[in-house]
């Protein structure tokens, strides 16, 4: 209708109605000559208040809700220059104040009274450009319109645009605060001072919260320029202090500040730590941690002391400082808390039954179990992230022991969690610490848990059933990954896979021999069935064979044998498979050879691989190590300490060589290096958690096979977390971003002996929308 | 009228709890919660509901269609955040009633009850600006992984958010899978919670999502014969019709979330099966603008920037 739509009427009591139906009649293209018109027009927003204002003083409802359809109108009308205008000072109250009269809500809104009369402006330092000021209070009001006023009315669109005025905004008043140096004295000054009121101290810390908090509006630059101008000022000693508050909420406003710089740059906070003047900070942490905060939430410790002993983001020097801390000084607080929070009175040893868990004791201080459950996250973090450090105090201070008197716990997440701890220790497949397991008598109290649980189906019952089936399914060499053509990676997953099915056998023996008069009751579950069976398995291999070798599989490592397996494997269901339907061993056939006579595998389509071996923590994933291109001069702190090199794999070490010959170790040697230059190449920064001091011409075979046990899972992983190169063998139906990506399949061409593949778990969240199911969206 | 039924009030009147009441309520339910089963057994009357997706006034219009919790037992598949505006308070009601009512309502894992998923998808934003700290968002998704996997109706009707897996041929063999833990990428967990059925598929297929699989008619009967179940109820994918029957009505897939994402125009629907297991389908629509009612935004009272 709307082409003569030249000029607007004369803002008057009169012609609202015109008005409104001039705005509520315009198509697309009349609202930008609309926008324009109102632009042009000096006046009209004053006139359109003035009319609202008399409106108001005369009661005039309908006159009310028609201006309140023309502000709604124009604000929808989302033009930047319109809000520009409409939110300045003279303005903006009266906007607000339109907007309390809407027609659909049958009482009206009083958004002036509760910002005139319950919006308090805290200034903890006086703030004295008044160019400042405004914004600040624009801030506010801006945001007060898109969030309260106009909730429900708001297109995408106009929201976004709101936002990034409040962006805006933000950024300038920090960057103007930022830049006012005396300013920034003055805080930190009065931060400082031993004269400043606890109350206004509060303030403060508040005040530096909502600051950094801000400061996520300003570019990523200077952003680190103000958190690093922060440390410089001090801003960790003010959060030391911060956190010896007895006020709670003080001392969480703190670790809140330092969540927010650990998301900038986590290296600052770590830097600080390892300072002289920092370390009191890394106690403080450990200490929140395991303080009660009644009902507070305060599950931010456990993050920042994440974050600070994340293995893969830190450098060395830093790393091993803040690990060395925290090991010396702060590991044996935390299991402290455990032993004297767990009943420690023996569960009797020598019968079946322990007392049940109703009967067990309970809390024997006031430990929240909250608390114990968060020490127990970290330790498991711990146990993926420092393996070899971690392991002498498993080794020497018998710490695993000291963390299942977990089990005795009530609270049943709390022996959920002992399980989980136990079953990321195993899934390392370390083979000293699965002795250590079966010599200490370690799993006993699970079982003891799991025999009390009794028939109960549940978190606990599961959680057992499954650390019993990761030892029942020894990786056998059906293993998808043997879809490879690359026959020296099939060596060398060989290999691990041997040593992995000599560790879970001694601990599958230890179970079945020390526990199966317990287990016997269960024995109607399929689980707990099987691994009977598979024990009486091992024990017929052990009998039938007369060598030393009986449990070891590796008399299959002969190409033909691999090339059969391989075709069984696709052919039949395995033992592997035996968990799996039926049905699905079509999908194989269907898809496992690529014209090009590449075989892919889908391991999904076994139980629960996901890679080479059944890993399945996901966790386990991350934990990677490339094997380093040199011999390391100096042994790494995690290492050294274990001396335990025995025998056994000095043994082991000839026995592979001489299976392997010598072509192929010239071959690993290269696969070796190949993976290594993968892994460097992709992630550059993170480094090899172990010295290594082997490469295959190295004289020490202890080390080698060391080594190799230690960091073979982790080479064939370090290879499929290249993703670099996966074009022609990804397929072409799977979104690359999404979380599973083509994670399991290691893909290989095999000309040039690059194997690629996605096997990490997302670091970071996907960006693209691993879901398609909106249909009409 | 105890703290809790206090909280319930509170949340259906779209007013989200105080951190502190978020904490405790989240303790409780990890002791319920650690009680399930990866298959949790439910008896019959029960009224099976969809994806919900933060909707929270749609989902009171549900519980309108449906009837009051604990009136009606209810049982959720999962997928109750993201998306929606109001994620923090249907969570938390949910939760609550779950708390309150352990044995009228069952909450299945979705695969959006996820710390990746919610990271990407609304759920942790929306804390980090109802609360200001993403500590609701931590409780809350560790919550997640306590949730059971699925759910068998009478012995007859399975129920799971997404669909089968490759690795699960009789529902015995979801009992091992340790389900505290993120949705992982790949293996039956995460099958279970990102598989769909479809149409043109035989047997398995790739799943365009990036995770779980797509599986076919046949997989259907065959899983459904060996368990001895009638039908396997699922939701996951947004159906116009708020319901659909594939593969003969071996399977069944239920939306709960009315013009999802509050513009797809589609209904939504909930099964209720009577005590002898009758089947009946209650279709709704979107809740009415104005009975969306006060702003779930409460200002903060002061500001220093």
């Amino acid at each position: 209708m709307n082409s003569e739509l030249r000029e607007l009427p004369a803002v008057e009591l009169s012609t609202l109605p015109l008005i409104l139906k001039t705005m509520s009649e315009s198509g697309i293209a009349d609202q930008m000559r609309l926008t324009d018109l109102i632009l042009n027009d000096q006046d009209f927003f004053p006139k359109l208040m003035d009319v609202f204002r008399i409106c108001e003083d005369l009661e005039n409802i309908d006159g009310l809700h028609m201006i309140f359809k023309i502000v709604r109108g124009i604000i929808m009308l989302n033009s930047p220059q319109i809000f520009e205008k409409i939110f300045g000072d003279e303005l903006i109250m009266d906007v607000i104040g339109s907007l309390e009269y809407d027609p659909d809500i049958s009482h009206i809104q009083h958004h002036r009274n509760f910002l005139k009369e319950h919006v308090v402006f805290k200034e903890a330092i006086p703030i004295r450009d008044p160019h400042v000021l405004s914004k600040i209070h624009q801030t506010y009001r801006v945001g007060y319109l898109k969030d309260v006023v106009l909730a429900r009315i708001l297109d995408e669109g106009t929201v976004a645009n709101l936002n990034s005025i409040i962006h805006a905004n933000n950024a300038v008043v920090v960057s103007l605060l930022k830049d006012d140096s005396t300013f920034i004295q003055e805080l930190f000054a009065r931060l400082g001072s031993p004269a400043t009121s606890a109350e206004s101290k509060k303030n403060l810390v508040y005040f530096l919260h909502e600051f950094c908090s801000l400061s996520k509006s300003l570019q990523m630059v200077q952003q680190l320029r103000l958190f690093r101008d922060l440390m410089n000022e001090g801003i960790f000693d003010i959060i030391a202090d911060t956190l010896q508050s007895e006020d709670k909420k003080i001392v969480l406003t703190g670790t809140d500040i330092l969540i927010l710089f650990l998301n900038q740059d986590p290296n600052l906070l770590r830097s600080y730590v390892v300072r002289q003047e920092g370390i009191r900070l890394l106690g403080l942490l450990v200490k929140g941690m395991i303080t009660d905060f009644g009902e507070d939430m305060h599950c931010q410790f456990l993050e920042i002391l994440r974050s600070l002993l994340d293995s893969y983001t830190l450098s060395g020097a830093q790393r091993d400082n803040i690990i060395e801390i925290f090991y010396e000084k702060h590991l044996g607080q935390l299991i402290d808390v455990i032993t004297a929070s767990c009943p420690n009175e023996e569960v009797p040893s020598s019968s079946g039954k322990s007392s049940g868990f109703g009967e067990r004791v309970d809390t024997r201080n006031g430990m929240k179990p909250e608390i114990l459950s968060n020490i127990c996250e970290l330790l498991c973090f711990c146990v993926l992230h420092h393996p070899y450090r971690i392991k002498c105090n498993f080794l020497l201070d018998n710490l695993i022991e000291k963390v299942l008197t977990l089990t005795r716990r009530k609270e049943k997440y709390l022996v959920v969690a002992a399980v989980r701890f136990v079953r990321t220790i195993l899934s390392r497949h370390d083979e000293h610490l699965i002795n250590h397991f079966v010599k200490n008598n370690l799993l006993k109290p699970i079982v003891d848990a799991f025999v009390s649980n009794g028939d109960r189906y549940n978190l606990l019952n599961s959680a057992i059933l499954e650390l019993f089936e990761f030892i029942r399914k020894v990786p056998t060499l059906l293993s998808p990954l043997f879809s490879f053509h690359l026959r020296y990676v099939q060596k060398y997953a060989l290999h691990i896979i041997c040593s992995m099915q000599e560790n879970l056998k001694s601990l599958l023996k230890y179970i079945v021999d020390s526990f199966w008069n317990e287990l016997v009751k269960f024995e109607h579950l399929t689980s707990i069935q099987s691994l009977k069976v598979k024990y009486e398995q091992c024990l017929e291999q052990c009998g039938a064979k007369s060598t030393g070798d009986i449990l070891d599989p590796r008399k299959r490592n002969d190409e033909r044998a691999l090339e059969k397996e391989e075709e069984d494997y696709f052919n039949e269901d395995s033992d592997e498979e035996d968990t799996a339907s039926a049905s699905h061993t079509q999908k194989p056939h269907a898809q496992s050879v690529s014209s090009n006579g590449v075989a892919a595998g889908y391991p999904s389509l076994s139980p629960r691989s996901s890679g080479l071996v059944d890993y399945d923590d996901d966790e386990d994933d991350e934990d990677y190590r490339p094997p380093p291109k040199k011999q390391q001069e100096t042994p790494e702190a995690d290492e050294g300490n274990i001396e335990s090199l025995g025998m056994k794999r000095k043994l082991l070490s000839k026995d592979k060589e001489r299976r392997l010959g010598k072509q192929s170790k010239a071959r690993e040697g290269v696969f070796a290096a190949l993976c290594s230059t993968l892994s460097h190449a992709v992630l550059p920064s993170k480094k090899a958690e172990t010295a290594v001091h082997a490469t295959p011409e190295d004289g020490n075979e202890g080390s080698i096979e060391e080594s190799h046990q230690e960091n073979d899972p982790d080479i064939l992983r370090t290879c499929s977390d290249n993703n670099s190169t996966s074009g022609e063998e990804n397929h072409k139906e799977k979104d690359p971003a999404c979380p599973k990506s083509c994670s399991d399949c290691l893909h290989s061409t095999s000309e040039n002996g690059q194997m690629v593949g996605d096997d990490g778990p997302l670091i970071s969240p996907p960006k693209s929308s691993p879901e398609m199911t909106v249909n009409g969206s | 009228m105890s703290d809790l039924d206090r909280q319930i009030e509170q949340l259906k009147r779209c007013e989200p709890l105080k951190e502190s009441e978020v904490k405790a309520l989240c303790l409780k339910a990890m002791e319920i919660l650690v009680e399930e089963s990866n298959v949790q057994r439910v008896d019959a009357p029960v009224t099976i509901c969809g994806d919900i997706h933060g909707q929270f006034y749609d989902m009171k219009e549900l519980f309108k269609v449906g009837g009051d919790c604990p009136k009606t037992n209810y049982m959720f598949l999962g997928d109750f955040v993201d998306r929606g505006f109001y994620s923090v308070e249907t969570f938390l009601l949910l939760l609550a009633l779950k708390v309150r009512y352990p044995d009228r309502i069952t909450l299945i894992r979705g695969n959006h009850e996820s710390r990746q998923i919610t990271q990407v998808y609304g759920f942790y934003d929306e804390c980090l600006r109802k609360y200001g700290s993403v500590s609701v968002w931590r409780y809350c998704t560790d919550i997640f992984d306590y949730l059971s996997l699925s759910a068998l109706i009478e012995n007859k009707v399975f129920s799971v958010h997404g669909g089968l897996s490759p690795a699960i041929s009789t529902l015995d063999q979801i009992r091992t899978i340790d389900r505290k833990q993120e949705v992982p990428h790949d293996g039956a967990m995460c099958d279970l919670l990102w598989s769909d059925p479809e149409d043109i598929v035989d047997g398995w297929g790739l799943s365009p999502r990036g995770a779980g699989f797509l599986f076919g008619d046949s997989v259907v009967t065959s899983f459904n014969h060996s368990n001895n179940i009638d039908y396997i109820c699922r939701a996951h994918q947004l159906v116009m019709e708020g319901y659909k029957w594939m593969f003969k009505n071996q399977i069944v897939t239920v939306w709960s979330a009315p013009n999802y994402c509050y513009r797809c125009g589609n209904v939504a629907a909930i099964l209720e099966l009577d005590e002898n297991l009758n089947k009946q389908f209650r279709v709704f629509d979107a809740a009415p603008q104005e009975s969306r009612g006060a702003p779930a935004k409460k200002p903060a009272p002061d500001y220093f920037l």
